[in-house]
């Protein structure tokens, strides 16, 4: 049992990408509305002020996707329908994705087979 | 040496200093590194230390202020520091005023080293024990040594 996190910087993408989530078999997720060290930094922080003309371009807010998965067949099917969708991971400044283990869980609702 | 020390040579540290403001201590800190040649155009330097300033104070509180550049006028990144008696009243999240002044100035093409390096002045400066001996030190040898060691 993983737990699965995408912090997704192009959330002009978030549709497609919880498309893909249910897609891959995701039975429940949770969204949280995050924001960049660097936005932080060089807009909350006077002594950092002086970078703010070196944050243009980056997405100064993001979304977490934070989700308990059991099947992790299904984290692999995920990573795969994303990428499609962002372009690839590995792009600068696309997002990040990565899973801990979760050793007990509560609440969690049935999962389901891939489409 | 850490970067800080190794990058604030004794003769571009005052102490003490006595000025009347803001724009005094920048051009102060300005004189002493134009003094030891590590800029080419000190009226440029100064001109960006000021637009910095007019952005947002760059007072951390406890009477520090670390007030720096992205400069045209730099070739590499270096500190200057000044210790201020009295302490000047300056734009402070703590409405303290100033005794401790680190400048800061570099190539603009030193964005990523310029915030690693804010971020560990901010640190050590965040330390009450170093504040006190910063303010104690009697020559700029015993001042670059407290930073020094401190930046190991």
């Amino acid at each position: 049992m993983k737990l699965l996190v995408f912090v997704l910087n192009k959330e002009e993408y978030l549709e497609e990408v919880l498309e893909a989530y249910v897609e891959a078999g995701v039975a429940g997720a949770t969204l949280l509305d995050s924001e960049g060290m660097g936005r932080f930094l060089a807009y909350e922080v006077p002594l950092f002020a002086g970078f703010k003309e070196f944050m243009k371009g980056n997405k100064p807010y993001n979304k977490t996707i934070i989700s308990v998965i059991r099947n992790e067949a299904i984290i692999a099917k995920v990573k795969e329908l994303v990428d499609e969708v962002v372009g690839g991971l590995d792009n600068p400044g696309t997002g990040i994705m990565f899973t801990l283990p979760v050793d007990w869980a509560s609440g969690l609702i049935e999962e389901e087979e891939e489409v | 040496m850490g970067a800080i020390g190794s990058r604030l040579s004794p003769e571009y540290i005052v102490v003490p200093a006595q000025v009347q403001g803001k724009e005094e201590v920048l051009k102060l800190l300005v004189r002493a590194l134009a003094a030891g040649g590590i800029t080419s155009d000190p009226d440029l330097l100064l001109k960006d230390l000021e637009a910095r300033e007019r952005l947002s104070s760059t007072a951390l509180g406890y009477g520090c202020a670390v007030p720096h550049a992205h400069s045209a006028a730099m070739k590499s990144t270096v500190f200057a520091a000044a210790r201020v008696s009295p302490p000047l009243s300056y734009d402070t999240p703590d409405g303290d005023p100033v005794s401790l002044f680190f400048l800061m100035a570099g190539p603009k093409t030193d964005t990523g080293l310029h915030l690693k390096l804010l971020s560990k002045l901010a640190r050590l400066l965040h330390d009450p024990q170093m504040r006190e001996d910063l303010n104690r030190a009697e020559t700029p040898e015993a001042f670059h040594r407290i930073i020094s060691e401190k930046d190991a």
